[in-house]
Order: structure tokens, then sequence, then C-alpha cells
């Protein structure tokens, strides 16, 4: 119910916003709700089962390739080339998955991170199938019943509706016997295991469903552009993906969407500060680590709930905002 | 074969600075456990620390080195002050975003005072070339590679014949336990993050030449220093120094013989086989997390 609470809040504020704001903060709010998607998506890998994911942007450019080379080249429609887009990343999620997810924090952090450092390097230099670093233009648009989703207000309601959807699922894998069990395995792995929760195969299965939600944030991000280049799925935006869901909250979905908003926005706002912004970027997101340890959604939850008793603290306050 | 000794110098010399960056590195980790994404940056503004004093104030050789690594001792503090003792009790992850922040402002910083044209650092030994075997050898490279060699053996002796460099290891083995014997566990832990510093400064002044001195040179040089360390082994300095020359010697021959365009794929590649088949590394720690 809370979910279903949740989800219509965003929907209300994002219909709302689409109507009163600029252009230009549209197509911000656009690249916030591609990035809500992804960053709800490693709220599975990291939030749930605890693994330090430095690759999510290569599952984003995986996704967001495929779509392109295959409407480009072959000519297929979006709505068609999305089905492999998205099944074949959660494929190589769960193949790359297997071997990878043995290694446990900052090892697995560097693993992931050199991954999309690879994947960087091939997408840069197979110049005939991904254009170099020039990249794929020209990538069609989506159509719903005859209309193309061109302009920055339709694909916003689009958008929207795609991320209250996957938000919805996300809440309910979140509650389910699987949800559990990935933050069984995340606390304690032993413990888990003893329970009779296969210890890997829930890994595998929460870094496929992440790069299944980074793959949909990868072909809307390409059919909402119409282009996409090696830099637009850097390790930089792998980093900025983690960065948002610890500002927003992490183990939470509306901490994810939070925090993917707060992030595309703040150095918008932070550009009255001209050439410097970039750098205050920085110190700003440092005072958040330091000042707010459990992001927004923590700050919320302990104001909302101010006389609690102080074993209240981050771990529970994580917990109990976790169902939006 | 002459074509081969001149690459290999390359290499090498290439191969030490990476390793310079990654024993910073490795002795922040083995000290805190902290992974530093910043890094990179350290590097970065090493070399303009040395582009400030030499190139822009115009300081003698000696004066601008020592200048520019008194600047990055400084810097290495304040980043221990700034950065570390806030977050040190925050999960590893915390961290990391922490000091990838710090490394966005600072690269922001460097771009703010220097600009985005590229300086070049000139060398103490800038045109002089040497012959080996029919190859021609930059001094630099050489002095790089020998400089490299004077600074792990002193190394060696500090952590191995000195009460400083014993009560570093032992903080860095028991944080805990060096308390309880009495040691001054926050001004060592203030030390590790300075030598850090100096070292990537060391790094930065000698790759100031060989590259031009550009405020994105950070992220790539921290992305070799992992793969070195990853290579050679977590927390092991011998394993910092095997990973760096063989990143460097990879980029460098990698380049020449097999393929200009995926030089990095094989560092990276030989990283990631690493990782799974054998991820304590070369020379590294046993433990897979050491959280």
């Amino acid at each position: 119910m809370r979910s279903l609470l949740g989800v219509a809040a965003l929907l209300i504020v994002g219909l709302a916003l689409s109507l009163i704001v600029s252009e230009y903060t549209l197509r911000l709010l656009n690249l916030a709700v591609v990035a809500a998607v992804a960053v709800v998506g490693l709220n599975f890998a990291f939030g749930y089962a605890g693994l330090i994911s430095l690759g999510h942007a290569a599952f984003v450019g995986l996704g967001a390739y495929v779509l392109a080379i295959l409407t480009t080249k072959l000519g297929w429609s979006p709505w068609l080339a999305a089905v492999p887009a998205v099944i074949g990343t959660g494929l190589a999620a769960a193949v790359l998955g297997y071997p990878l997810l043995r290694l446990k924090g900052h090892y697995l952090a560097l693993a992931t991170l050199g991954l999309n450092v690879s994947f960087g390097i091939v997408a840069t230099n197979w110049i005939d199938l991904t254009g170099g670093t020039n990249g794929i233009a020209n990538i069609p648009g989506l159509t719903i019943a005859g209309h193309e989703l061109s302009g920055e207000r339709p694909f916003l309601w689009f958008g929207l509706a795609v991320l209250a959807a996957l938000a919805l699922i996300a809440a309910v894998i979140h509650r389910s016997r699987y949800g559990r069990a990935m933050m069984a395995v995340r606390d304690d792995e032993t413990a888990a295991a003893m329970t009779g929760i296969n210890v890997t195969r829930m890994r595998v299965a929460a870094f496929t469903l992440s790069a299944l939600y980074a793959a949909v944030a990868g072909c809307l991000f390409a059919t909402h552009i119409h282009f996409i280049s090696p830099d637009d799925f850097s390790y930089a935006h792998s980093i900025t993906h983690l960065a948002m869901l610890i500002v927003g909250g992490e183990a939470t979905i509306a901490g994810a969407i939070l925090g993917a908003v707060l992030l595309t926005f703040l150095p918008e706002w932070l550009r009255v500060l001209g050439d410097a912004y970039l750098a205050f970027f920085g110190l700003m997101t440092l005072a958040i680590l330091i000042f707010l340890p459990t992001g927004i959604v923590g700050l919320a939850t302990r104001w909302v709930r101010r006389p609690a008793p102080p074993q209240a603290d981050a771990a529970i306050g994580a917990e109990e905002a976790s169902r939006p | 074969m002459a074509d081969f000794i001149q690459l290999l110098m390359n290499g090498l010399a290439l191969g030490s600075v990476y390793a310079l960056a990654a024993i910073g590195f490795v002795i922040v980790y083995s000290a805190t456990g902290v992974v530093n994404f910043a890094a990179g940056q350290f590097v970065m503004l090493g070399t303009f620390a040395g582009v400030a004093t030499l190139v822009n104030g115009g300081w003698s050789l000696p004066a601008g080195y020592l200048g520019a690594l008194a600047a990055m001792a400084l810097f290495g503090a304040l980043f221990y002050a700034v950065v570390y003792l806030p977050l040190r009790n925050s999960p590893a992850v915390t961290m990391i975003i922490g000091t990838v922040a710090i490394g966005i402002t600072l690269q922001n910083a460097a771009l703010l005072g220097f600009g985005s044209w590229p300086f070049r650092l000139v060398s103490p030994f800038e045109g002089m070339t040497v012959d080996i075997a029919g190859a021609v050898v930059p001094v630099h490279a050489i002095a790089v590679v020998v400089t490299t060699a004077v600074l792990i053996g002193l190394l060696w002796l500090l952590f191995n014949r000195t009460t400083l460099g014993i009560a570093m290891r032992a903080v860095a083995q028991d944080l805990v336990a060096a308390r309880l014997m009495g040691l001054k566990v926050g001004a060592l832990l203030a030390f590790t993050w300075i030598l850090a510093a100096v070292l990537a400064g060391v790094a930065g002044l000698m790759l100031g030449p060989m590259w031009f001195a550009d405020v994105n040179m950070g992220d790539p040089i921290a992305l070799k220093a992992f793969a070195a360390t990853i290579i050679g082994g977590f927390g092991s300095l011998p394993g910092a120094i095997a990973g760096g020359l063989f990143v460097g010697l990879t980029e460098v021959l990698g380049a020449a013989y097999v393929s200009s365009a995926y030089k990095d794929l094989i560092a990276f590649g030989a990283m990631i086989l690493f990782l799974l088949l054998r991820p304590q590394g070369v020379f590294g720690e046993r433990i897979q997390d050491r959280g």
C-alpha cells in the first residue's frame, strides 16, 4: 500500500512539474528519470545484496548499444530492439556474475571498475560496430500508437510511467522472499547459507536484476538523446550512480529516485558559481556523506520519528524507510 | 633490438611512475583500509605543484622540486584532516565515493587554477640521450628508474630499520593494539597520508616531462595504479612495484607490438584475470575481503 502511495506521489509530482517547468528543466528531469531507473536497479545489487558495483554504466551502455545498433544498422523498431537489448544485457550480467561475484568488498569494486573500463575500450575501438568515439547518431525515437515521443514533455510522461512500474516491481521483489534472501546474504553470508539460501545464486540474481534495469535505462537514454558514444557510459557514470544511491539513502527505492534527481540537478543549481561549480559539487557531495551518513531518506526518517529511542539509528532507519 | 631496448626503457620509466603511484595507494590502504580513488589526482597535483613552482614561479630546479614536494606534504596532511578523519568510521563504499568526490574537486580546482591548456614541465635532463647497444634512450627515463629504485630502498629502510616505520606497520597491522602500546595512532596515520602524497608528488614531477601536464591526467593514472595493485597484490609493496612495472611495460610494448588501440585492454584484462584466478595477486594478502 505504501509503495502504491509512493508511486502515486512520484507520478503526481512528476506530472505537475512537467506542466510548469521550462524546456531545459524538462530535459534535466528526463535525464534524472533515466538515471533513477538505473539507480533503482543498482539498489538490487548494492542496497539489497551489498555488492559494490562500479560497472553499472557498462550495463546501461550495453543496453543502449544493442538498441542503437539494431535500430540504425538493421532498421528494427526501437520497441522490438529493446527486447534483445534488455534480455541480452541480463544474460551478460548473469554470465559475468558467476565468476566475478565470488569477489567481495573493494575487490569486486575494482573488478567491476575494470569491466567498465574494458567496455569503454571495446566500444571506442570496435569502430565497425560502434562507430568508435564518433558514437552512433540518428537513433529513432519511440512511437506510441503512431505518435512519436518527440519533445521533452511526452518523453517525460513515458519515462515516469516506466520508472513508476519498475519501482513498483522493485518494491514487490524487495518484500518477497527473494528480496529478503538478498538482504540476508548482505548482512551475514554464513547465516544466510545456514538457512538454506543459495548465496551465489542470490548474488547473481541481484546482479542480473540490476543489469536488467540498467539496460532499460540505456534504452531510454538512447531513444531520448538519439545519440550515444562511449563517454556516456564511462566508469565515472558508474560512480555517479553509486553516489546517487548513497546520497539518497542506500537500500531504499525512494532514496534511489531522490538521489538520482538531486545529483542530476545539483551541478545545475551550482552553475551560478561559474567555472567553480564542479569543484563545489565534489565538496557538497563530501559534505552530504559526512553530515548525512544515511542519506536524504535517513534524514527524513529521523526527522519524522524525532523522539525515537537512540537505538533506532542508521540501519533500522534505513530498513523502515525502505518500504516506500 | 635497438627499438626493443628503447621501448623497454620507456616502459620501465612509465612503470616506475605507476609503481610509485601504486605504492602511495598501498601504504594508505594497509594503514587505514581506505581505497583511495583520489590517488590519481594526487599524482596530477604533484605535476601541477611542479608547474606552479618551476614554470609559473620560475624557481630554480632544486628549490622548485622541494617546494612542490613540501606543498604535497601539506596537502597530504590536509586530506587526512578534511577527508579521512570525518569519514574514518563510514562503510567502505562511502569512503570510495568520498574520495571520488574530493577527486572531482581537486581536478576542477586545478582546472580553475591552471586552465585546460596543457603545460610542458621540463626535465633536468631535457634533450639528453644516451646510446645503449644502438638504442637512443632519454636520460630522463633512466633517471626516473634510478630515482624510483632509490625511493623504494629508502622506503624499505623506513619500514624495517626505523622506529617510525615499524610503528607505522604496527598501526597497519592492528590499530587498537598499537594504541594500547602507547603509539600516537593519529599522528602516525597523518604521516601515512603525508608520505603517500609526497610519493605521488615525486611520481607527478617525474611524469610531467614524459606526458604533458594536463588536469585530466589523474584518472588514467589512478586506473593503472589500481591495475598494478591488483596484479601485484593488494596491500603488498613488492606487489605494487612489480604490478606497476608490468602495467607500464605492457602499455608501451603492447602499443608497439600488439595494438595501440587495445594496449590498455592488456593491463585491465590481466587485472580481471588475476581477480578471478588469483585475487591475492602475485605477492598479496591471503584474505579476499579485508572489510
